[in-house]
């Protein structure tokens, strides 16, 4: 371990950072937490009493909050569950040798490079359900009878928003698991090949173990994402229909932005944060036991 | 009080920084006023400013536009961190809102002569440009929610003439569809983001309704939860149409611009959309259909229907800038919403030029409006439909909350979740229990 | 080739051909889509073989209406202006972009030093408090952003958009070349130190180098990011001083004078930079990834 030749070196180096971090996290949490204790409603500008947890109170007794946590958590268990396969099976075929695993590999980085905004627009174009390219197609082959109303029907719209989801998200899984299959050495493979291991036996006995640290970053990076996902509904759906796309983000942008009531809004962003908090601390904890082993 | 401390350094900041930049500019004896407005004809807005400056040297004027989809929110956000833009485009539904935030200032405080074009305005555009008994804007444009139809289509199913009741709205769609003229003949722009959603089933609610107060009374308390009341006439019909599959169920999520694009595209029949939309529609190859698509009063009992004003409003900005500002302000206003020369020039050119339609009722007998509107639409049913528009009920500062809560249960009705008799019960709870939090 | 061998690597074809039509599909529309005239665009199904036109993209660089337009000031028309502020409002996004990178670089690289290398009193403490700052969602924090900000005077410039980025980039910078360096053998620096190097001396001559396919990566992927806000972007500019290209492309999907050949243009263009430096990193993304998440 080198020495410090420095005392304050440490500091020197962190500070920048930060510095820079502190001033758009210290104030505006700072300023977030104490609104949060406030009345704070836009059409009311002269009445700020200090109203403690109400704000709180009236969020979690609200009509939406537990419908909408609930459609949260199926969507979050959908698109974790989508990107987790879909990243694994394009980085198992990007560790193939067959020929097309090089142009995957090049294209599998393009769904990263958009912003979730324009990947919202794009998708809400190919769904939709007077000319979008999806129906056109499938109506030209045949495969359907008519277009389909992709984003105008509850489910299909939820459908919709985790395929979406997926789509953009996936890239990321998958290079992260493509970067942990490299790391299993070969003749691990080759070794339970020659025992006669079939292709699947092979995957959970070997794959799926050594795979484990990379599957739980992935776990928590994905989660916290559904769980923050806005601009994605907001372009896709807006909420609908009939509120089955609204994600509790939805409702926090609603609060602030159509009822103009911020100290909801911020209650609201601050029971989310604290739900995203708790369960990255519980990955996490499962993560410090696994390596414990 | 901490928070209120924390509010005032803002304000402080923001006028400080205000004042400082207007203390440099008055210097130059220059006045720069930013504009806000949604994205509409930005070239013709873009043109009227350089015309503006020209004739009112020293005067300029910055313009910024945001979507329309996106305007309120963005407005909303501007406002709250104290980013007050000077002058700017209103709607009649967001006045109450952002007048009683104190954004908006009221314009016959600082012009009294506001008041002398009051006479020739539209009663509901007059009606959505006043709160608490003032003046907050001068309208550029104002229209009514119309029944289109394309009328070419409609001959192919045997019909001559639109339909004049919600039965025989029912009656002719079961007739395009079953001889397969369109698989959806009916296309609503009900997006749950969607702007107009509110005024579309409104005027559905208006023409079923004889006289006033279809959904509240005159004490604000909601009537359109009583048994068989025209809202509730309404969403049954809806209801049974959509399941029927005369609607298409994309309009849950559809907004205005691609639902007329898909008017054009010949893929329905009939819809309820603003009428300026018809200059787009009947436009010279615009589309396969153009020059077919006629206006019917809406169907229903009455044939009223929900009229709209957008207006032009001065924040609370201006006035502390000084005397220079509210000078240029009124200028910008009578150039482009009042008179120049005895003419509503502005407003006369948005009508001539892109069909828009408008509140000053002297308008309906210019010629060159007449000649203009004549080549896509008919002049009659356009003015006859306007005296029948009626302002939206329930403008009040909590609306904007009761409407996000009241087009998610009217969407539940459509998709069979929930009755019709549930969703108006739980939406008068709702507007009650917002209205008691006042 | 035995039977067994010939269908798997059939089978294994066909995945990797469904995956990539699902992966590329959108961006093949939207690029197909950019040269059609709209109305063909509305069709059911959509027809796309019949007039492809290079018209919209004309216009997007000379102003040049296309043909098949009306003449402006007539009735509503299919163009905008707007579209023509694509090519400034992408250029602000790769300045601001490559800003971010470099500062995240330059910032991130001697902090994740020091917490890797480093013990002293409070590294716990900042360790996690830039951890943990990115848990507030960003619509509660959007208001004091803006007062920030504007009480700095950077209302309307790229600066501002940097230094917010950089703030919502460094947390994952810097965690992500922690566990790097956590990975990267200590025996040439401490070699270097017996020596008489100093730590920034260790630091930029030894350790650097050995760490190039994780700065790569970081690099990357605070482009990536700055490249993609959108949030902050669209409440913190105002005009083309400062707007960036997601800005522009999501307000000109909602302008109803756009046709869907003209926002098509904008998105293929706005695919381009990132794709560019997608293509090129692609190796040295893979290869900066794998070594830091693998171990602890």
């Amino acid at each position: 371990m080198p020495e410090t030749r420095t005392r304050w070196y440490p500091y020197v180096t962190i500070l920048p950072a930060l510095l820079l971090i502190g001033l758009f996290t210290l104030y505006p949490v700072a300023v977030a937490i104490q609104d949060s204790f406030y009345q704070y409603v836009l059409t009311k500008p002269r009445s700020h009493p200090f109203i403690g947890l109400r704000n709180f109170r009236e969020v979690i007794g609200s009509y939406y909050f537990l419908n909408s946590l609930s459609i949260t958590g199926m969507f979050t268990v959908a698109s974790v569950a989508g990107v987790f396969l879909f990243g694994l099976t394009v980085a198992s075929l990007l560790n193939t040798k067959i020929k097309l695993a090089a142009v995957l590999k090049v294209i599998i980085l393009l769904p990263w490079a958009i912003p979730s905004v324009v990947a919202g627009l794009l998708w809400k174009w190919i769904l939709n359900g007077d000319f979008g390219i999806l129906n056109g197609i499938l109506f030209s082959l045949k495969l359907i009878p008519g277009y389909i109303p992709f984003l105008s029907d509850p489910v299909l719209a939820r459908v919709s928003l985790v395929l979406a989801q997926v789509w953009k998200e996936g890239s990321l899984a998958a290079i992260f698991f493509l970067a942990g299959l490299q790391l299993i050495p070969s003749e691990l493979y080759e070794a339970a090949r020659m025992d006669g291991c079939r292709t699947w036996r092979m995957f959970r006995a070997i794959t799926f173990p050594l795979l484990r640290p990379i599957a739980l970053v992935v776990l928590v990076y994905e989660t916290m994402t559904s769980i923050l996902t806005f601009d994605l509904i907001y372009v896709l759906t807006g909420g609908g229909p009939a509120d089955s796309t609204s994600l509790i983000s939805w409702f926090a942008y609603a609060e602030i932005f159509k009822s103009l009531n911020l100290g909801h809004g911020i209650a609201l962003s601050i029971i989310i944060a604290l739900l995203t908090l708790a369960l990255i601390l519980a990955y996490l904890r499962i993560l410090r036991t696994e390596d414990s082993r | 009080m901490k928070i209120r401390q924390g509010l005032f350094w803002k304000v402080f900041l923001v006028v400080f920084l205000v004042l400082g930049t207007a203390v440099v500019s008055t210097a130059a004896a220059d006045v720069n006023m930013s504009f806000v407005v949604w994205s509409y004809g930005l070239e013709t807005v873009q043109d009227n400013i350089q015309k503006f400056q020209a004739m009112n040297p020293g005067v300029t004027i910055a313009l910024k536009d945001y979507s329309w989809l996106d305007y309120h929110d963005t407005i909303v956000g501007r406002f709250a961190a104290g980013n007050f833009p000077d002058l700017m485009y209103g709607s009649d539904h967001w006045l109450q809102e952002w007048a009683s935030a104190g954004w908006l200032v009221p314009l016959d405080k600082y012009f009294p002569q506001v008041k002398q074009y009051s006479p020739e305005l539209a009663p509901y555009a007059l009606q959505g440009m006043s709160y608490n008994g003032e003046i907050y804007g001068m309208s550029y444009y104002a229209d009514t929610l119309d029944f289109i139809y394309n009328a070419k289509q409609l001959q192919a199913a045997g019909f001559t003439a639109g339909p004049r009741t919600l039965d025989e709205l029912f009656k002719m769609a079961s007739a395009l569809k079953s001889k397969g003229v369109v698989q959806y003949p009916i296309i609503l722009a009900w997006s749950q983001k969607e702007g107009a959603f509110p005024e579309a089933f409104l005027s559905l609610v208006f023409a079923q309704q004889k006289g006033g107060n279809a959904m509240f009374d005159s004490s604000m308390e909601p009537v359109f939860n009583r048994p068989n009341s025209a809202a509730a006439q309404v969403l049954e019909w809806v209801r049974k149409a959509y399941s029927a599959g005369l609607i298409d169920p994309v309009s849950l999520s559809t907004a205005e611009i691609d639902q007329i694009k898909s008017m054009q595209a010949g893929a329905h029949t009939f819809t309820i959309a603003p009428q300026y939309n018809m200059a787009e529609l009947n436009r010279p190859k615009s589309g396969d259909f153009a020059g077919q698509f006629k206006i019917a009063l809406m169907p229903g009992v009455s044939h009223a229907t929900v009229g709209y004003v957008r207006f032009y409003a001065m924040t609370s900005a201006v006035p502390k800038k000084g005397k220079d500002y509210l000078d240029a302000a009124w200028k910008f206003f009578e150039y482009f919403a009042g008179k120049t020369n005895g003419q509503y020039t502005v407003v006369k050119r948005w009508a001539v030029e892109n069909g828009l339609g408008f509140a000053q009722l002297p308008l309906f007998n210019d010629p060159d409006v007449r000649s203009a509107f004549g080549k896509w639409g008919d002049i009659t049913t356009i003015a006859e439909q306007a005296k029948l528009a009626r302002a939206k009920e329930g403008l009040t500062p909590w609306y904007g909350t009761w409407d996000i809560f009241m087009r998610a249960e009217v969407q539940k009705v459509i998709l069979g979740q929930e009755s019709a008799a549930a969703a108006l019960s739980a939406m008068a709870s709702k507007w009650n229990e917002l209205k008691a939090q006042q | 080739m035995s039977p067994r061998h010939a269908v798997r690597s059939l089978l294994l074809n066909l995945a990797a051909i469904v995956l990539i039509i699902f992966v590329v599909g959108p961006f093949l529309w939207v690029a197909i889509a950019s040269l059609q005239a709209e109305n063909d665009l509305l069709h059911r199904p959509p027809s796309v073989i019949q007039h492809p036109t290079l018209d919209n993209y004309n216009y997007v660089f000379t102003g040049k209406i296309p043909s098949s337009y009306e003449v402006k000031g007539q009735l509503r028309s299919r163009i905008t202006q707007e579209a023509r502020m694509i090519a400034p409002a992408l250029g602000n996004s790769f300045i601001v972009a490559l800003s971010v990178l470099v500062i995240n670089v330059l910032l991130g690289t001697p902090a994740a030093y020091t917490f890797s290398r480093l013990r002293f009193r409070a590294r716990g403490a900042a360790y996690n408090f830039i951890l943990g700052s990115r848990l507030m969602p960003a619509m509660a924090v959007a208001i004091p952003y803006y007062v920030i900000v504007q009480a700095l005077g950077l209302l309307d410039t790229r600066i501002s958009l940097v230094l917010v980025d950089c703030a919502l980039t460094l947390p994952f910078t810097i965690w992500f070349l922690t566990l790097y360096i956590n990975n990267v053998p200590r025996d040439m620096e401490e070699a270097g130190m017996v020596d008489g190097c100093t730590i920034p001396q260790a630091l930029v001559r030894i350790v650097a180098p050995m760490m190039l396919p994780g700065l790569v990566a970081t690099a990357a992927f605070a482009f990536m990011t700055s490249y993609n806000e959108f949030l902050f972007a669209r409440f913190l500019t105002q005009s083309l001083r400062s707007q960036t290209g997601p800005v522009v492309i999501a307000s000109i999907a909602g302008n109803p004078d756009a046709s869907y050949s003209l926002i098509s243009v904008c998105m293929t263009l706005g695919l381009i930079p990132p794709l560019i430096l997608a293509i090129a990193l692609r190796k040295r993304l893979t290869e900066g990834l794998s070594t830091s998440v693998t171990f602890r």
